[in-house]
């Protein structure tokens, strides 16, 4: 059962984040995806409700060839799904985007919604990590832009101050000769992974790692770079020896937890397996650039 | 209580509703005006049972509050047929035996509806026809002859009545 | 040394008869109402000066109920009613109502709690949201208790008891035996082959997409409506007199449209019983539909079972004997549990002949959600067992598995010992077919392979443990002037197609057209009882009684066809296709339609009315017919992750003629879909007895994304029992799959799996310990 709430509608975003500013004890609702969920079973129960989905200011795919990809927090999964210039420029997230919950829920929920519910499970923050992408937050006393890897503070807790709301994400340009890999593991196709592991390489002419990323998903309290894993890519001549250990330094270099789905071992496997596969899957992509 | 006077647009019909801001979007459609096609199966957007479309994109109607769906065009499962005339994924659901107890039944043809609409004119796969039906659990049928269904009216062989 | 198996002395025969109705492609005859989204469901339905019902439910898995104080619930405004234990006649209920002791369910008990989740009281408000806000009002002071939680504790002698009076928590004891099985694994010990395995299998959550839902109208003339989500109307009527102290009689109760069964629907359940309590103290119709939650965590459950088989085969694969020890988690009450008990003993040696067979099964109760019927009801867990144990057997001593199987299969006309009587079989045949197939395929690669398994269910059981004094189902035809017939049936339609079905042998046997057929089910007003959709029974059962029914009337009407056109008395009349006709001379006859109307007129303007029915004499203890099949699951594993691919599921399937064939498609499609699930999905773990998954995202099933290729080669019998020679097609395709999956992984990946669900985390320490064995 929701409990009763004030229901706030602002015209424009300037008017949001007034009203965000002004209530006490306010939530926000975009896609409301995941947080109708929570406010049914009566974990949450604000006093008021602060509806951004409406507001087209924050709608919006904008690519630049110079400046990189920028989406507005109200984007929904699916706008990303079926942009062209996405496909065309960052298709791991068109890939990850098609394999996140159902279609429904991607035609409404949206990417800031998605991000600021903060679940370790949630697919974009680890590929979106893995891209380098940065998040704008902003309130009535201004903005400012932080890495995403830095926005996730421990289970469902990001590092927004009161009265701040997620604006964009923006992912810069890919270095050239880099790739790009992101999967989970589940049953169900596009269920929540009960590990995902986001990869990219980036190739130093040759096969030589100038850079990387590993990034897993669900396997601690927020979405985290493996940086032991990424220090021992880097620089190295990549091959399948060098990914399996990779996905062996990974899968120590993670909290995961065990619920009913998978025991903490498991877990840790899958973490190794994804791993290696993905440092594959984008070197191979990197080396076709 | 508080409670906001809003209309909502369901099958091309305005209706006028004076309701708790937190009434859910299935909530309207069902108890508020009365159509009882539309189902709930669950409470955590997992079953697809409550599927409508809104501006001819399918969403689950238990995940939305009915608040956020004012100005937009709701579509339910009695806003698929005309004058009495089946849509064709109404009548290839019929031939194709692509439901059993039949209340997972009005979303699925929502989901499916939804999923020819936006992919009509262009050649699908199986697969995506798969995709397009995912968010809805069936537990009699297997799927297949969903799956079946919604091939035979993507080849042409229902037209609109 | 020959075996004591009696060879009976009958054939069964098929018969040319060009059917015009019976297997044909019709539309189901609710499938209108059902893709426009007309059907009402339970779940739709609200009537004038209506409450909202919610259930209290015990946070304790065993306890004692010191005091219920509802006085601050009844205070709240918006709160008509709150009903406990001790607002009911307190009655012991069950459905085995033949064995008192087997009754052992107060919904809404007086004394104690014996599971989490167990209802307490109920309470009556204007809205679903005051009811539930009530519960959060009512003081339950418990007394908690210790609670056990699985069989093979709750067996021990010091472990607590659960029902007083009930030693070592043991509920029932089934034991099923015959020949010398001894001798036989004497025989096996000296020159033969002896394989022993333990497994256990786990639960299963029946899911219905409609969650359990009832509205109970009790109006001041002592009269009570309920329109609830049930598999059986009859049983619910009978049940609710029975706890609510009423005659069956003013009872009603309607189920016109029903989102799912799967043998989660035919017990007596909490909606049911508390609607009809609070309408009772109210005098209001109640409605009460339980949460997605509420269906999880207490709407019974698949039983889950530990599984010992021990088998003794001859060196060249001639089975010899079989010994099978099974201990089932019973949960904290009887319900349909006891039949899972047998049936699960019974088909464990199925579908083949032994030579002796020993069954002992026990069903524990223990302080856990009770288990129940689940389509397949005991027999997929069987299957699970003795189909791998089988495979691996085969392999053991390097013997081809399908030529096994095919050695000791059921024949037409065999008698398995004291227990059953089978007439038409086509094991073999389906053996045949699903050989071929497999063969065909070739070599899938590596980590990739086909699991066969063969499987047969009953249609519909013969033992009368609800005890009912009426026949097992009944029909009632009444042809109106213009020829249009209704069809009054008390098999319950729940989405399976019994009513088309029952149209189609209706229409065949008078005919005429299925459009001509107005099936009215589903409201014990009107429908004459019938025990309802379990076992796979209706096609069969009810079919006869359908088909008993329109001859009746057929014979009626050919009455005055025969005085009207003077026939030789050596010709005989039939209808066809509403032309009434001289077999012998098919242009030779009158129009349907125009017999009716003189038919009628020549019975003082009555209308014709058939009746028929049909209860099984003579039949053995199971089942008056039985369907066989043998499936393929082709799977591929992915040795790293365990992550499962399902390529396709093939099935050969005799059930005798087909009626419905869309409708059998659609069985063999939902069953594999449900079966896969089971094998490798689905499961309801528990944390002291608390189940850790109540809700769809935590709780798998199988989606179109995963759901792999399927059909069916289908075998050519005619069962002299069944309607037009049919058998059941429903719940039996639910029982190979999960062995077949297993049979898959162990040819693919050479591992033996023991243990239900077989999940990637399993598959990957299955491997792990294999590379450890081999290394050393």
């Amino acid at each position: 059962m929701i409990h009763d709430f004030h229901y706030l509608k602002p015209g424009t975003l300037k008017e949001a984040l007034a009203m965000y500013a002004e209530h006490e004890d306010c939530k926000v609702i975009c896609g409301g995806q995941s947080l109708l969920i929570v406010m049914r079973q009566g974990m949450i129960a604000p006093e008021n409700l602060l509806d951004i989905k409406h507001l087209n200011e924050l709608n919006y795919i904008k690519f630049d060839e110079k400046d990189g990809l920028r989406l507005g927090a109200t984007t929904t999964h699916r706008a990303i799904e079926k942009s062209e210039v996405i496909k065309k420029y960052y298709p791991a997230l068109v890939a990850m985007e098609n394999k996140l919950a159902s279609i429904q829920v991607r035609n409404w929920g949206t990417i800031g919604g998605n991000l600021a519910h903060a679940d370790p499970a949630g697919d974009p923050a680890p590929l979106l990590i893995a891209l380098k992408a940065n998040i704008k937050v902003g309130s009535a006393k201004g903005e400012r832009v932080m890495p995403l890897d830095e926005f996730f503070v421990d289970y469902f807790e990001i590092a927004m101050e009161k009265g701040e709301l997620v604006l964009e994400v923006h992912v810069p340009v890919t270095q050239p000769k880099t790739g790009i890999a992101y999967q989970k593991f589940n049953y169900l196709t596009n269920d929540m992974g009960i590990v995902g592991v986001a990869a990219s390489v980036t190739l130093n002419g040759g096969n030589t790692c100038k850079d990387a990323r590993v990034v897993l998903g669900n396997a601690g309290p927020t979405p985290r770079r493996s940086k032991k894993a990424e220090e021992f890519l880097i620089g190295k001549a990549l091959n399948d020896d060098v990914f399996a250990e990779a996905g062996k330094i990974a899968s120590e270099d993670c909290e995961p937890v065990a619920d009913i789905h998978a025991s903490e071992d498991f877990r840790r496997h899958v973490i190794g397996v994804l791993t290696k596969r993905m440092l594959k899957k984008a070197f191979e992509e990197a080396q076709g650039k | 209580m508080e409670k906001r006077l809003i209309t909502l647009n369901v099958n091309g019909i305005d209706y006028e509703l004076y309701i708790n801001p937190k009434t859910l979007l299935v909530e309207a459609i069902r108890d508020h005006i009365g159509l009882t096609g539309t189902k709930r199966g669950c409470d955590t957007v997992s079953c697809g049972a409550c599927t409508v479309m809104i501006d001819d994109m399918s969403v689950k109607s238990c995940s939305i509050l009915a608040v956020q769906a004012e100005g937009k065009k709701i579509t339910t499962v009695e806003g698929l047929e005309k004058n009495g005339e089946l849509s064709p994924i109404q009548k290839a659901f019929l031939d194709n035996g692509s439901y059993q107890c039949g209340f997972c039944t009005p979303g699925m043809l929502m989901s499916a509806s939804a999923f020819l609409k936006e992919n009509e004119g262009k050649d699908v796969t199986e697969e995506e026809i798969r995709e397009g039906i995912e968010g809805n659990i069936c537990r009699c049928t297997g799927y297949n002859s969903i799956v079946r269904a919604i091939e035979s009216v993507v080849k042409g062989n229902y037209k609109e009545g | 040394m020959s075996t004591e198996i009696k060879e009976l002395k009958f054939t069964t025969f098929k018969t040319n008869i060009k059917y015009s109705v019976i297997n044909k492609r019709v539309h189901n005859i609710d499938g209108l109402a059902k893709v426009t989204g007309r059907a009402t469901y339970t779940f739709d339905v609200k009537l004038p000066n209506m409450l909202y019902g919610k259930i209290l439910r015990s946070p304790h898995p065993h306890a004692r109920i010191v005091n219920i104080d509802a006085s601050k619930a009844l205070a709240m405004p918006g709160v008509i009613a709150v009903a406990t234990g001790k607002d009911t006649p307190g009655v012991k209920q069950g459905i085995w109502r033949r064995y008192p002791e087997l009754c052992d369910e107060q919904i809404l008990p007086l004394e104690k709690v014996r599971y989490i989740g167990e209802p307490v009281a109920a309470v009556a408000a204007v809205t679903e949201e005051i009811a539930e806000k009530a519960l959060e009002l009512i003081d339950v002071e418990y007394e908690v208790l210790p609670p056990v939680f699985q069989p093979l504790d709750a067996i021990r002698k010091d472990a607590p008891i659960i029902h007083e009076g009930v030693e070592r928590n043991i509920n029932v004891t089934r034991h099923i035996e015959w020949g010398d099985v001894d001798d036989a694994f004497a025989e096996a010990e000296k020159d033969g082959y002896i394989r022993e395995d333990w497994f256990r299998t786990s639960s299963q959550h029946h899911m219905c997409m409609e969650t359990r839902a009832a509205v109970s109208s009790f109006t001041p003339d002592g009269k009570l409506t309920v329109y609830c989500s049930t598999q059986s109307p009859y049983y619910m009527q009978a049940l609710l007199a029975g706890v609510l102290d009423m005659r069956e009689g003013d009872i009603r109760v309607i189920a016109h449209y029903v989102g799912g069964g799967f043998g989660g629907k035919f017990e007596l359940d909490a909606a049911i019983f508390c609607s009809a309590v609070l309408s009772k103290k109210t005098f209001r119709p109640v409605k009460i539909v339980f949460t997605r939650e509420e269906d999880f965590i207490a709407s019974k459950r698949r039983t889950p079972m530990h599984y010992y088989i021990r088998t003794a085969m001859k060196k060249d694969g001639t089975f010899l004997a079989r010994e099978v020890r099974v201990f089932t988690n019973g949960g904290a009450y009887t319900g349909m549990g006891a039949t899972a008990l047998y049936l699960t003993g019974f088909f464990c040696s199925f579908p083949y002949k032994w030579r002796g067979y020993r069954y002992d099964g026990y069903r524990v109760y223990t302080n856990t959600l009770p288990s129940t019927a689940m389509r397949g009801f005991g027999a997929p867990q069987a299957m699970f067992c003795s189909e791998q144990q089988i495979e691996w057997m085969c392999a053991d001593l390097g013997l081809d598995p399908y030529e096994v199987r095919r050695k000791n299969a059921h024949t037409e006309c065999y008698e398995v010992p004291g227990q059953a009587y089978i007439q038409s079989c086509g094991m073999t045949q389906c053996i045949d077919k699903i050989e071929a197939w497999a063969k065909s395929k070739g070599n899938l690669g590596p980590n990739r392979a086909i699991g066969v398994s063969a499987a047969g269910f009953m249609s519909g059981g013969i033992f009368n443990w609800f005890d009912t004094p009426y026949s097992f189902s009944s029909a009632v035809v009444v042809i109106n002037y213009d020829g249009k017939v209704d069809l009054y049936v008390g098999c319950q339609e729940i989405g399976q197609g019994s009513n088309t079905t029952m149209a189609i042998i209706c229409a065949e046997t008078l005919g005429v057209k299925i459009e001509d057929i107005n099936v009215y089910s589903g409201d014990t007003a009107h429908s004459p009882a019938d025990l309802g959709a379990w076992g796979s029974r209706q096609t069969l059962m009810a079919g006869n009684a359908v088909k008993m029914a329109a001859e009746d009337a057929k014979r009626q009407l050919l009455e005055f066809a025969y005085a009207e056109m003077g026939l030789n008395i050596v010709y005989d009349l039939d209808i066809k296709d509403r032309w009434v006709h001289v077999i012998a001379r098919p242009e030779r006859g009158m129009k349907y339609e125009d017999l009716v109307k003189r038919a009628i007129r020549g019975k003082d303007g009555q209308r014709i009315i058939g009746r028929g029915y049909y209860t099984p004499h003579r039949k053995g203890m199971i089942s008056p017919a039985y369907s066989y099949m043998m499936q393929a699951v082709d799977a591929e594993i992915d040795p790293e992750t365990g992550k499962i691919t399902l390529h396709e599921v093939m099935t050969a399937h005799d059930c005798g003629q087909p009626i419905n064939p869309l409708g059998l498609i659609g069985q063999l499609e939902g069953a594999a879909s449900m079966a896969l699930g089971f094998g490798y999905l689905e499961d309801q773990p528990m944390d002291e007895g608390k189940i850790l998954n109540p809700n769809l995202v935590d709780y798998k099933v199988i989606r179109a994304t995963e759901m792999p290729k399927t059909d069916m080669i289908e075998i050519d019998t005619y069962e002299a029992e069944g309607p037009y020679g049919a058998k059941e097609a429903g719940e039996g395709l639910t029982n190979p799959t999960a062995a077949a999956l297993g049979n898959a992984i162990f040819h693919a990946l050479g591992l033996q799996m023991k243990e239900l669900p077989i999940t990637s985390e399993k598959i990957v320490n299955a491997l792990k310990e294999k590379k450890e064995k081999q290394g050393k």
